[in-house]
């Protein structure tokens, strides 16, 4: 299908999420439409010229909230993308990041005074590396003993989030915080806002330059050939000699490198201290960016950018009217299921027209 | 046996026998949804108790007609008659109530049940409570095991089966459903001669019996042996439609490809063989389950040699295969290019010593269908300058060279980056064998390398095996196809239930006689030592 | 008998009593996963399941206690039940549309269909209660406990019939129990299980041979869906008497991976299901001792991961002697 097609395709399935989406709001609301305006308009500022003339931005904080989760979205939309480049169903996304974040406050916390030049990179490294190195267990439990990657990575989440609380809940624990987290990070680690009054650091521009290098690498490089063999057929693959086993493990620690880079992004840019109740999930929503993205790589930053609008306006819609936020998720699963039903267009296509000509059949037997 | 003795039809549904056509297709048109013509106005008719054979290159259109005949397809235009009434099958359960029963070409059993229980399958005998009958079932087959000669043991798994046996459970099936009207796709693609003399004259007791049989074939002489009528279909369209006593070989021959095709004139090394490039000694192999599979396998081959390998599928020679390309290590003994141990390693540590090798299923292990072309051509060669180097892909010297491969192969394709699952079979494996011979690989171990593809495209792929082999490449050429392997080798070797039981001179043995040592029927000729024919 | 074995056997009934209730909505979710991916399309929303059927076999009981104050006590959890099993197979009759009908991937689905649950749970839940946690605000029933006080006096079996402080058995424990039996015949000796594993083994050999492989897959969705309730319901109306936001936890996934670690095998697959069950019981008894919290939650997905590394290293090392044999034989010829 080509591009355009298969944009609109997803315009549609995500028109009608939002239209179901609307009409389960008006069930359990009293004022639906202030929630859905709430949902759509939420994330942007409201710019307003003041009685003095000058031009005042309000609503800022929610703007830098839409960017900085996109920036998010796109980090763990790659650490599902390109291991299903080499049809490996990763869920993993949710352990990775936590312990990438888990690794960036480790260093941060650990180097001591060293100015930003030493420490940002280190702690950075650090959380790609804590990334990879938990999407690589999935990957070896995958080469090496054929474990199902869909419920190993499921597991290895449910145990990266138990170890985060462990170390942050008994070894980081800053007891004069009056709630269970690690001390602030040193400023010389964390990222400072590029936007003032927002949480948008350089971390947003990390985000493109990030699936710039992944798209780099799988179309440029012999191993990003590899990966697409060894998820195309692996079975030729293997005959025709490219290490299958290598290039499938290598896909999985490289999406858990991004996904640690998420895990960077909560911690030093974000909340710059990590609190035991962290909320996972956010892993399973890399799987709705990369449907959106169709899969393709380039794609993500697009789909992260949508989806992240969908969210803030969400938290916009739950703070001002009665509609819980829980109705994302309903619409984030209607989303993923009317992407993903490829008859479902032509259907409701063909529907749409026999109905069509039926009407106009009648109306024509009618005049007659 | 007598027709008088011919099995009873099982259900009451089974319509009566007319004495006009028992199927009639009047201008039937199968387009599909993508778009792809498959058939257009074909019309032919089969008499009641005749036996006619649909003739006609790969792509043709022939699978189309059978599987619409079975309402696994409906055509988009046109009609089909059965026994004079027009039909409109929606689901195979339709055509099998109209008494219609195919054998497809790739077998249609479920490995992990029973032949009773495949045989059954869709009409069981039952127990009260839902429950299935095992043992009425199994009587049931023993029942038409006795009726038709086909020797079936109904409580084996057909997984433990040989293709060979298989398909007699698939024509048990057919014949448990009481089907008036057999459809056969190419059921000899996969069975030796004695197994196809053994089909042919069940089939032909079968005809005797009052049942129609529709066969495809691409064998002439099977359609002489066996077709009372036959319809030549090209591109979709009928091209002609004749009674077998009014045609010759020639004339048929030409009806079907447009010319008279020749095999190419294989070149024999003359004189004094060199020194063998490949040697392979006590070559063994035990499976997982702790089979036997290949058991003292020992040949040499010549550098400007073919060593044809024949045997019935699944005595040894996919093990074989996978031995000598480094897909599977051996158990016993080892195989030296030049000196080299190259078994035991690894595909890719293989494939650097220069071996290539052409998978017996092309689609499964030989290549990436969604993929596109290029990406299929640089499979062996990506690490390598000029395609690569340093880790990156040089893709424009890739596209250039996928261009000049499909241009000199002569491959119908749109370019470089369509899809290779949208080819037909012989334009795929012309790529395929271009991508292996690209590195001019000292030896190429190649698996049925013409199955399944049209006559025009497996002329041109002997000819370009002929002339790897003129460069001085080692060929290990394995096929069930005999006239392949007589045309081309210079040498064969009959596998059997994994060990080499009989060697020959290409020009000192005929089909009939490897046909007997494929099956062990031979008298014993391998001797003690394995160079005594090199 | 001496008193030491009495109590050991005492000990050991009730860690086996505990083990079977942690393990009932597990065996129940397993079986449902068993059976679709036997019928060749594995039912990935069983922890949607489960938790579409916890929240209206919960919910139903409830308002069936307001709206019908008069009725019988016994009849409220009974029509909670029916409503569980009937909305957590309509949950699986939505996949079943989605990838049958509609060509979505079955995975990708499965896996919308639990975030679904999971939010519409969440919303009606606070939409009816104003609470986004639990129901505890609500009155719902527990599906009644099977007693045998007559054995109560009996050593061991009276411990294992009548459980902890002998108050018997959820009625639907027993019901994993027939069920688990009740699939494994039907599979075995039915036409309608060698139906559902010829449709899944082999689609085209099934269509060929005339079996309407379509409606054996809805047929196999949808009893995935039923037997999942069961766990679900469970859940809400036995192993707790409220609706809790999330309250499968996972165990759906838990069942799938029971499932392949069974060697998909009715057997295996409820063997696999009771050591995940057994599992979590080791974890609440590490529990009392000092081991931290975070410790013993990560007891469950080692077990998992670790169970499917031993079985694989099982399947090979058994592979490995037959080759071993085989070679012996081999060379020795």
């Amino acid at each position: 299908m080509t591009p355009s097609r298969e944009g609109a395709r997803i315009a549609l399935a995500v028109g009608a999420a939002l239209a179901l989406g609307f009409a389960i709001m008006a069930c359990v609301s009293d004022q639906p439409w202030a929630a859905l305006r709430a949902l759509l308009t939420g994330p942007l500022p409201s710019i307003e010229r003041a009685v003095d003339g000058r031009v005042v931005v309000h609503r800022l904080v929610r703007f830098g909230a839409w960017l900085q989760d996109a920036t998010t979205l796109t980090l763990v939309g790659l650490a599902i993308a390109i291991p299903f480049r080499a049809r490996q169903f990763s869920l993993g996304a949710d352990g990775q990041l936590f312990m990438g974040a888990l690794a960036a406050a480790v260093v941060s916390l650990g180097v001591g005074d060293v100015p930003a030049a030493i420490a940002l990179p280190l702690a950075f490294l650090a959380a790609a590396a804590a990334g990879a190195a938990w999407g690589l267990v999935a990957g070896l439990l995958k080469t090496r003993f054929e474990a199902n990657e869909i419920v190993t990575t499921l597991m290895l989440n449910v145990v990266a989030v138990q170890v985060y609380r462990l170390v942050v809940g008994r070894v980081l624990n800053d007891p004069t915080a009056g709630f269970i987290t690690t001390p602030p990070l040193p400023d010389a680690a964390t990222l400072a806002p590029l936007i003032a009054r927002t949480t948008v650091t350089a971390m947003v521009l990390v985000a493109p330059a990030a699936v710039a290098a992944a798209l780099f690498l799988l179309r440029r490089t012999t191993l990003g050939y590899e990966i697409d063999l060894a998820g195309a057929n692996p079975w030729f693959a293997v005959r025709a000699g490219v290490p299958v086993a290598r290039a499938t493990v290598l896909a999985f620690a490289l999406g858990g490198a991004f996904a640690g880079l998420a895990g960077f992004h909560v911690s030093n840019a974000l909340l710059k201290r990590l609190p035991i109740d962290l909320t996972p999930g956010i892993g399973l929503e890399g799987i709705v960016v990369a449907l959106l993205a169709r899969g393709r790589v380039g794609a993500l930053p697009l789909a992260a950018l949508g989806y992240a609008y969908l969210r803030v306006g969400a938290q916009a819609m739950e703070r001002a009217t009665d509609v819980p936020r829980e109705v994302v998720l309903v619409i984030q699963a209607l989303i993923i299921l009317f992407v993903v039903s490829d008859r479902l267009a032509p259907l409701a296509l063909g529907l749409a027209r026999r109905t069509g000509a039926r009407v106009r059949a009648r109306i024509g037997g009618r005049a007659a | 046996m007598t027709p008088a003795a011919a099995p009873p039809a099982a259900p009451p549904a089974a319509p009566p026998l007319a004495p006009s056509s028992a199927i009639a297709l009047e201008k039937v048109e199968k387009r599909y949804p993508d778009g792809t013509l498959a058939n257009s106005g074909v019309s032919f008719a089969v008499a009641a108790g005749e036996t006619h054979a649909l003739v006609g290159e790969n792509g043709a259109g022939k699978s189309t007609v059978m599987k619409m005949l079975y309402g696994l397809e409906r055509p988009t235009a046109g009609i089909l008659r059965v026994h004079g009434r027009p039909v409109d099958f929606r689901h195979p359960g339709d055509a099998i109530a109209a008494g219609i029963g195919l054998v497809a070409q790739h077998l249609n059993l479920v490995a992990s049940l029973t032949v009773a229980e495949n045989v059954v399958l869709g009409h069981e005998p039952r127990r009260p409570g839902g429950r299935l009958d095992r043992v009425a079932a199994a009587a049931r087959v023993r029942e038409l095991v006795e009726q038709s000669g086909l020797a079936v043991d109904p409580t084996a798994t057909v997984a433990s089966l040989p293709v060979g046996v298989r398909q007699r459970v698939e024509i048990l099936k057919v014949l448990h459903r009481g089907a008036r009207i057999l459809l056969l796709d190419e059921p000899t693609a996969v069975l030796t001669p004695p197994e196809t003399a053994t089909l042919f004259a069940t089939l032909r007791q079968l005809a005797a019996a009052g049942r129609t049989v529709l066969v495809i074939t691409h064998k002439l002489d099977e359609v002489k042996a066996l077709a009372g009528g036959v319809t030549v279909l090209c591109q979709g369209r009928v091209t002609g439609s004749a009674r077998m006593a009014e045609l010759d070989e020639g004339a048929l021959s030409h009806l079907m490809v447009g010319r008279e095709l020749s095999p190419p004139a294989p070149r024999r090394v003359a004189g004094a063989r060199p020194a063998p490039r490949i040697v392979a000694r006590g070559l063994g192999y035990v499976d997982d389950d702790g089979a036997i599979r290949l058991r003292d396998v020992g040949f040499d081959v010549a550098p400007g040699e073919i060593l044809g390998i024949a045997g019935v599928e699944g005595n040894g020679q996919d093990v074989l295969a996978r031995l000598l390309s480094g897909a599977a290590i051996p158990s016993a003994g080892d195989a030296r290019l030049d000196g080299r141990v190259f078994t035991g390693l690894s595909p890719r540590a293989a494939r650097a010593l220069g071996v290539a090798v052409v998978t017996e299923d092309r689609l499964h292990d030989g290549a990436a269908p969604t993929l596109s072309i290029l990406d299929n051509l640089l499979a062996t060669r990506y690490a390598h300058p000029p395609l690569s180097r340093r880790g990156l892909i040089d893709r424009r010297t890739a596209r250039r060279w996928a261009q000049a491969v499909i241009d000199g192969f002569g491959v119908r394709a749109a370019g470089p980056y369509q899809p290779m699952g949208a080819l037909s079979g012989g334009n795929m494996q012309k790529l395929i064998l271009a991508r292996e011979i690209a590195d001019a690989p000292a030896f190429l171990v190649a698996s049925q390398p013409t199955r399944g593809v049209d006559i025009a495209a497996a002329a041109a792929l002997h000819t370009r095996l002929a002339a790897l082999r003129d460069q001085g490449a080692a060929i290990l050429l394995i096929s069930a196809d005999l006239d392949e392997l007589l045309a081309l080798s210079d040498r064969i070797g009959v596998l059997y239930r994994g060990r080499i039981v009989a060697r020959f001179e290409a020009g000192a043995v005929d089909a009939q006689t490897l046909g007997l040592h494929m099956t062990g029927l031979g008298p014993r000729r391998e001797r003690g030592d394995h160079d005594a024919v090199a | 008998m001496s008193l030491d074995l009495v109590a050991a056997g005492t000990v050991a009934a009730m860690v086996a009593v505990a083990t079977l209730r942690a393990a009932t909505p597990i065996v129940f979710a397993s079986l449902g996963g068993l059976i679709s991916e036997l019928a060749g399309c594995i039912n990935v929303a069983l922890e949607g399941v489960m938790l579409v059927a916890a929240f209206a076999g919960v919910i139903t009981s409830a308002y069936s206690g307001l709206w019908f104050p008069d009725a019988p006590l016994w009849l409220h959890p009974w029509l909670g039940c029916a409503a569980g099993l009937l909305a957590g197979t309509a949950l699986a009759g939505l996949l079943a549309v989605f990838h049958l009908e509609l060509g979505a991937d079955l995975i990708v689905a499965g896996i919308g269909l639990n975030i679904l649950a999971q939010g519409l749970t969440v919303l009606l839940m606070a939409h009816l209660t104003g609470d986004k946690g639990s129901t505890a605000s609500l009155t719902s029933f527990a599906l009644p406990n099977l007693r045998w006080p007559e054995l109560g006096d009996v050593p061991v079996l009276g411990a294992l019939l009548n459980g902890d402080g002998g108050a018997g058995h959820n009625v639907l424990v027993y019901g994993a129990l027939a069920a688990t039996g009740l699939i494994a015949w039907t599979l075995r000796h039915t036409v309608f299980g060698l139906r559902l594993r010829a449709a899944g083994e082999n689609a085209e050999a099934a269509l060929a041979a005339g079996l309407a492989v379509k409606r054996l897959r809805y047929a196999g969705l949808l009893l995935s869906g039923l037997l999942a309730s069961g766990g679900g319901v469970f859940l809400g109306m036995g192993y707790l008497t409220l609706f809790q936001a999330d309250m499968a936890a996972g165990r759906g996934y838990l069942a799938l991976a029971a499932v392949f670690l069974g060697g998909r095998r009715p057997l295996g697959t409820v063997v696999a299901a009771l050591v995940f069950g057994g599992a979590t019981v080791i974890a609440a008894r590490l529990g009392l001792l000092a081991v931290p919290a975070e410790v013993v939650f990560m007891i469950p997905p080692l077990v998992t991961i670790a169970a499917l590394v031993l079985v694989k290293q099982h399947q090979r090392l058994a592979a490995r002697r037959r080759a071993a044999a085989g070679r012996a034989t081999l060379l020795s010829s």
